[in-house]
């Protein structure tokens, strides 16, 4: 049950969108791109006070108790307006991983700061081979007295070149295991990632030897990892919607107003039909998107099976709606100054994060019993 | 020359011993982009030697040959590797002044072209005329024996390293769109042209913004009669379009890339990704878009060498488009996370990402797919043609937008 009613969420809404408008305007996102942090800590303060890096985490430590509608809702927004920051990482993997795992004294000890926004934390989940499943992970972890001890090997882990706080999914003698690590421990090395998309920061993260803290976990850690991840492809789900919707519009808006041959574009049959299946795709995301949270919100059977269709049918979506917009606008999308790249680059990402689409179409004719 | 009687084997082995004795390849020379060559000594001999245009009559550098033998010449290059030949095919600049030029323009430009001395661009495309290419605003005035050209232009590929860019400029705006526009080789290299270059989304800058005030170009340098640049402009376009159908720019990272039909399943392989059923399938179907491309155009040139023109020519660059996004999809496919990467480190992802994004070159540079389709549907299947609004108003009158 969500600790914010549905006209609560609405204001939040709104207040999000005046922020984003302000503070994640083309301008910003560009400049932000170019920086080594790849946010504002302003802007993320800013988010903190509005209450988005709390809204996954319960009232008890600091936060709003949001379920997976509030969190898909603010995601399209913050997809619309390509926002840069370490939301992904502090505000969904850290602490649905912490409450999933339901370690009292680290929930207590992280959540509020997390909440608050005062530290940034982020989750090492798989190693090179970057599949984002268990078999994939790639550090070991031995017990050394009362203390642990990790080596191996992190990829992709996103916002690590800033975060306070480093969960790290490890292997321990009596199966996978979390780990709390100081990114500054002996031992941690960190390798930033050149990325596709400019407004992500991703680093591969190689452990020797580091001291950790075992996180206590109430059942199976490994099906704490996977409610985690089940999380972020709903939030991601959100972005792509969010994404989709917003280059729709700017699409269809070229469309009416560029002439050639004496008439808008989008009077061209050929135009009118891409347009319309952006519409088709852009549609369907959203409601992918939408009834994924709504099912995992409701701890409806469904919702595996929801989570999975909108894994890839929004990672599609997106993809697609990014690269037609592009073929759309003609050469005027095939300059770095025009925002059509921006969103393919972004929508690219997103289509990897935690598995790709043919990953989840497959597990999805298996949750429909084939 | 008595290239008429020369037997296949003969020329074939005249053309291998000619390039055992004349090319020296060296590193790093990949052929020419704009025009002007790198390596135009070797060019020059080349010409000299009638290689790079065999089909062309013999006072222009030719040997009059069948395009069934042009083709073993293009093939004995093709083998070391070594430029300058198929240049009767593929060099649109040539091809188009040697088609339309002024006896005594030709007679400069033609061999310069041809030798790779001179830098090209296309001045075409103009903020507000790029699919309607017929509604270009740049004007060219008569002024005694040159005309002064006033406008921009936009797109314009190799525009900063131009000697001349073929132009289209307004010559009479009291008729049709299509009916006052003529066709020039501008003088790039002069104080009334000032070229800025366009970060393009592959973070290059090949295109440029271009900006005519009051520039010059000789009387002599017009292509085809006054008023008459529409119909020139229909030689230079089939060329392009011709070209972007065989072949588009490769991978930039360096690093080396599997060739020839199985380079997709190497790199299915290399990714590990071979056991796939999914993978196999889509290696199948891209490698077969390439494979069937190349089929068309050889059955379109053998056609062409028996006299008759073939309607599978203008299929080539809309082939090409999609040979392009779909290779450039499974690459990143194929490296799944592993294409959230880019640059110098990650040579692999960087070409992926680099592909996908530059395939756009083929599928609007040129004429966009669409407009392609329009093509193929009007001109090729005979289609009725779209009613259009302006085609016969005085272009004075016509809306801009
Ligand atoms: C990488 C690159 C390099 C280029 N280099 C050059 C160059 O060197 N010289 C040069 O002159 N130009 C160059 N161009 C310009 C290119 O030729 C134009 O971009 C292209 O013709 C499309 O024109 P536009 O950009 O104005 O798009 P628009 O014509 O505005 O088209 C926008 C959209 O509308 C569609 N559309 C337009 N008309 C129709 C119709 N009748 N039916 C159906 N759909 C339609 C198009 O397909 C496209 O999707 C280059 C472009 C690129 C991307």
């Amino acid at each position: 049950m969500s600790a914010i009613t549905a006209e609560d969420l609405k204001v939040f809404v709104e207040q999000l969108k005046r922020l984003l408008a302000d503070r994640s305007s083309e301008t910003e996102v560009r400049r932000l791109s170019e920086t080594s942090e790849g946010y504002d800590p302003t802007v993320w303060k800013a988010l903190a006070d509005l209450g988005v890096t709390g809204l996954i985490i319960d009232e008890d430590h600091g936060g709003f108790g949001g379920d997976a509608v509030a969190l898909e809702r603010v995601m399209e927004e913050v997809g619309a307006a390509l926002l840069c920051s370490p939301l992904l990482s502090s505000a969904i993997l850290a602490p649905a991983l912490l409450q999933a795992l339901d370690d009292d004294a680290a929930k207590v000890r992280l959540l509020p700061d997390l909440a608050s926004g005062a530290k940034i934390a982020t989750v090492a989940i798989t190693g090179p081979s970057a599949g984002w499943i268990e078999g994939h992970v790639a550090v070991d972890a031995m017990a050394v007295g009362t203390d642990w001890s990790l080596t191996g090997k992190a990829a992709f882990v996103t916002h690590a070149h800033i975060a306070d706080v480093l969960l790290v999914v490890a292997r321990a003698p009596d199966g996978v295991a979390v780990f709390e690590v100081d990114p500054k421990a002996a031992g941690v090395s960190l390798t930033s990632l050149p990325t596709f998309d400019h407004t992500l920061r991703m680093s591969d993260i190689d452990f020797a030897k580091v001291s950790a803290r075992r996180l206590a976990c109430n059942g199976s850690a490994w099906q704490a990892v996977e409610a985690m991840i089940d999380l972020a492809l709903i939030a991601l789900a959100g972005e792509q919607a969010g994404g989709s919707r917003r280059v729709l519009e700017m699409t269809v808006d070229y469309a009416k107003n560029r002439y050639q041959f004496g008439r808008a574009i989008g009077s061209f049959q050929a135009v009118k039909h891409m347009a319309a299946d952006l519409l088709m795709d852009s549609e369907s995301c959203t409601s992918a998107a939408r009834h994924a949270a709504q099912c995992l919100a409701s701890g409806s059977d469904e919702a595996p099976s929801a989570i999975s269709l909108a894994a890839f049918a929004c990672a599609d979506a997106f993809s697609a709606i990014t690269a037609t917009s592009i073929q759309m606008h003609g050469g005027i999308a095939f300059t770095w100054a025009h925002p059509a790249h921006l969103y393919l680059r972004r929508a690219r990402a997103d289509a990897h994060l935690f598995g790709s689409s043919d990953f989840y179409r497959e597990r999805y004719v298996q949750q429909l019993g084939g | 020359m008595t290239t008429q009687t020369l037997t296949d084997e003969a020329l074939k082995a005249e053309v291998t011993a000619w390039l055992a004795d004349h090319w020296k390849p060296k590193a790093g020379d990949q052929g020419a982009g704009f025009g002007l060559h790198p390596q135009r000594d070797f060019m020059a001999k080349v010409v000299e030697a009638r290689w790079a245009v065999p089909t062309w009559p013999k006072d222009w550098y030719g040997r009059e040959m069948s395009l069934a033998q042009a083709k073993i010449i293009e093939k004995a290059f093709a083998a070391v590797g070594a430029p300058g030949a198929g240049q009767d095919r593929s060099n649109l600049w040539a091809n188009t002044a040697m088609a339309h030029a002024t006896p005594a323009f030709k007679k400069t430009i033609v061999p310069a072209l041809l030798k790779g001395e001179v830098g090209m661009c296309l001045l075409y495309s103009e903020p507000g005329a790029g699919s309607d290419l017929a509604a270009i605003r740049t004007r060219a005035d008569r002024k005694g024996d040159h005309y002064v050209v006033n406008g921009q232009k936009v797109w314009t590929s190799g525009a900063a390293v131009a000697d001349y860019g073929m132009l289209i400029a307004r010559t009479d705006w009291d008729v049709p769109k299509h009916k006052g526009i003529s066709f020039f080789f501008l003088p790039m290299k002069q104080p009334g042209i000032e070229v800025r270059p366009l970060r393009q989304i592959t973070n290059e800058a090949h295109f440029n913004e271009v900006f005519i005030t009051d520039a010059i170009v000789p009387a002599d340098n017009m292509l085809g009669p006054l008023n008459n640049g529409w119909g020139v402009l229909q030689t230079a376009l089939a060329y392009e379009r011709s070209v972007m159908g065989d072949a588009a720019r490769g991978p930039r990272s360096g690093q080396d890339n599997p060739k020839g039909d199985s380079a997709l399943v190497e790199l299915a392989r290399e990714a590990g990704r071979l056991n796939d059923p999914v993978i196999r399938q889509e290696v199948a179907q891209v490698t077969a878009y390439k494979v069937l491309n190349r089929l068309n155009n050889a059955r379109a040139k053998a056609e062409l060498a028996q006299g008759n023109s073939s309607p599978i020519m203008s299929l080539g660059k809309l082939a090409m488009s999609r040979i392009l996004h779909e290779e450039a999809r499974l690459r990143s496919k194929l490296l799944g996370a592993g294409s959230l990467l880019e640059g110098p480190d990650h040579p692999r992802a960087e070409d992926a990402n680099f592909l996908s994004l530059n395939a756009y070159f083929t599928s609007i540079g040129g004429g966009t797919d669409q407009i392609q389709r329009n093509i193929i549907g009007e001109r090729v299947l005979g289609l009725p043609k779209e009613p259009e609004v302006d085609r016969d108003m005085a272009f004075r009158d016509v809306r801009s937008g």
